[in-house]
């Protein structure tokens, strides 16, 4: 049972559309990865789960956000304020900016229980320090009177996490979560990230560019293209037959023992801004296998089993 | 194994950084880099890796002399840079370049993408007419894969991979032998950062260039690469002349295992590095490293392991080396 729902979701700013009918959901529990360079509209698409829109000036334009029973798209403010950090949590991606710096992070902490939870000061402080324990944050009652100067990069989005599961979420939507951290710390923030939400059984909307990581982490895969669905499908997959030929192009790009000097591909040219997007395929002018039809006929999205594909040669390229 | 004759050499290379807290606080010093001797072989590419703080930048900023060292030297094809006058300097700069990490903070938003890169020939006092000129920037422009009409525009109309080409092409502008590319990829896309990585290589081979690789990505670093330094803290822990042999430091070992595979086949559990990295100022009297350390003993936390050369030709600064 789907618990996000998105179906034909149209972001406007504006004239401009940077985000074209997309649809996917994302099942009770299940880590989706979305993924896609600069530019594809992962964030915009973080920002209309969340409701956060507005503050760009943006809106959900046409089609339906359904997350469990509710309609996100008709959700006032005030509504959508007691849903964000309750039932919905977003992880940002930079832990700096997230923190507020002249509150403890143990306050901040709290602050999520005792808005969405009602619990007593005594309570909440208990639950984030249990919150913080669970996340192998060492000393945990001495860390949460401590400000987030105090903490290394590594510790604080551990605490932005804390924060984000300690009302009990059913989906979080986390933002390249680790990207402003250095690579041990990555991959351990990842992984106890990832171990959190499996044992919380929380749903988890996993936004990065690192192919990697969505290979470690995540049960199915979306890739994204200039503000539209390119495919989507099981992470074993999009990794063992990737029917896009963005999709390839992706997996390709990443640097492995298996690849000989000078076999590294990268994309040519660049992702198109939303002023000049092309006609017909939007990833025709980079794509390897672009026909005549590809730059005038805008390819639908055809959905067999787990697979959504939008190419019109996804058959061939399954070869 | 690499049996080039060395462009650079540097030997007991070590920069200090003195600060203080608050205003009336005693000065501190650190070591942002500490006694590397690092040979770079001619037409080769060496990376260094690390993670921040761990030097690598201020290594690269001391190879060109864009930073004075503290002690220890830099030789240039035999010559040291410390005993050279401002204009023997900048007329051996010719000859070595940089690249560097962001794009977008390296190019001035006032000068369009021709002044940028006719900047250097000013710089070296090359005069030029205009068609020269405008012949040169062309040549250079279509040498990075951008189109002529980019020489009008300003840096903010391209995107980051184009600055960093606009970076690059600068740096090619005058014919270098010897480039040093400080995290040249690290603000960009995995598809720009391989359009970036395919571009340095084909230079590679065709201008038989030496390159001095900084990158925090030992995946990358082993694509790339033809011997790998790795730095912990200021000091070069371990150096690898083969990027494709597995490293024996534990902290190299911790960074590999930290670069996950894009195959959903092949997830693992990390085994997560205890401990924070200690403060550059108050480094422990042992291995630096060791209080993050799977495989620490007692004679870790007390002595500093030496960089010893094995019998294979590969380096490592450790008391209990993996096979």
């Amino acid at each position: 049972m789907a618990l996000l729902t998105l179906t034909d979701v149209s972001v406007t700013i504006g004239k401009l559309q940077p985000l074209d009918k997309i649809s996917f959901h994302i099942d009770k529990g299940e880590i989706l990865g979305v993924v896609g360079e600069s530019g594809s509209g992962k964030s915009l698409t973080a920002m209309a789960v969340m409701g956060l829109l507005h503050l760009i000036g943006g809106k959900v334009s046409t089609g339906t956000v359904q997350f469990a029973e509710l309609d996100l798209t008709k959700l006032t403010e005030d509504q959508y304020r007691r849903l964000r950090g309750r039932r919905i949590a977003l992880i940002s991606q930079n832990p700096m900016t997230s923190l507020d710096p002249v509150l403890t992070v143990g306050e901040q902490i709290d602050q999520v229980s005792l808005l969405h939870l009602g619990l007593s000061a005594a309570d909440a402080r208990a639950r984030s320090i249990d919150m913080m324990v669970q996340l192998r944050i060492p000393e945990a009652s001495v860390v949460h009177s401590q400000y987030p100067h105090q903490l290394s990069g590594g510790m604080k989005q551990r605490i932005v996490i804390a924060m984000a599961l300690v009302a009990d979420p059913d989906l979080i939507v986390a933002d390249e979560p680790t990207t402003a951290l250095d690579v041990t710390i990555q991959a351990q923030v990842i992984q106890i990230m990832v171990e959190m939400v499996r044992k919380l059984n929380v749903a988890l909307m996993l936004i990065t560019h690192d192919m990697g990581v969505v290979a470690q982490a995540c049960d199915r895969v979306v890739v994204l293209y200039a503000g539209r669905l390119a495919e989507s499908n099981s992470v074993h997959q999009i990794f063992a037959t990737p029917k896009h030929p963005y999709t390839r192009s992706l997996i390709g790009c990443i640097p492995t023992d298996k690849l000989t000097d000078g076999e590294l591909k990268g994309i040519p040219g660049n992702v198109p801004g939303v002023m000049n997007y092309p006609s017909g395929c939007r990833f025709h002018p980079r794509c390897p296998m672009a026909q005549e039809r590809c730059s005038t006929e805008v390819p639908m999205l055809k959905a067999a089993g787990s697979l959504s594909v939008a190419c019109h040669f996804s058959e061939s390229a399954a070869s | 194994m690499i049996a080039a004759p060395n462009l650079v050499t540097m030997k007991g290379l070590t920069r200090e950084f003195t600060s203080r807290k608050g205003l009336l606080g005693k000065p501190r010093t650190m070591r942002a880099v500490d006694n590397v001797n690092l040979n770079l072989p001619k037409g080769k590419v060496t990376g260094v890796v690390g993670e921040s703080g761990c030097g690598k930048s201020t290594l690269a900023r001391l190879a060109l002399r864009l930073m004075d060292a503290s002690s220890g030297s830099v030789h240039f094809d035999g010559v040291d840079l410390a005993s050279l006058g401002t204009s023997d300097l900048r007329s051996l700069r010719k000859r070595m370049q940089m690249v560097f990490q962001d794009p977008y903070s390296s190019l001035d938003p006032r000068y369009t993408i021709a002044q940028a890169i006719l900047e250097p020939f000013v710089i070296q006092g090359v005069a030029q007419n205009a068609a020269q000129q405008a012949e040169r920037t062309a040549e250079l422009l279509n040498m990075v894969g951008l189109s002529p009409t980019v020489a009008a525009q300003f840096p903010h109309q391209l995107s980051g991979g184009q600055k960093q080409r606009v970076g690059i092409a600068r740096a090619l502008a005058l014919k270098p032998q010897f480039l040093v590319l400080d995290e040249p990829t690290a603000s960009l896309d995995v598809s720009i950062q391989a359009q970036i990585i395919e571009l340095l290589e084909r230079f590679q081979s065709e201008f038989g260039l030496t390159y001095l690789f900084i990158s925090h990505d030992l995946g990358l670093v082993r694509y790339f690469c033809d011997q790998i330094v790795v730095m912990y803290l200021g000091r070069i822990v371990e150096l690898l002349p083969n990027p494709q042999a597995p490293p024996r430091h534990p902290y190299s070992r911790a960074l590999l295992d930290s670069t996950f595979a894009p195959d959903p086949l092949k997830r693992r559990v990390i085994e997560p590095l205890g401990g924070e990295i200690p403060s550059a100022f108050n480094l422990p009297a042992g291995c630096a490293f060791a209080a993050r350390c799977p495989k620490a003993s007692a004679q870790c936390k007390t002595q500093r392991p030496a960089l010893v050369v094995a019998d294979n030709g590969s380096s490592v600064a450790c008391h209990h080396p993996h096979d």
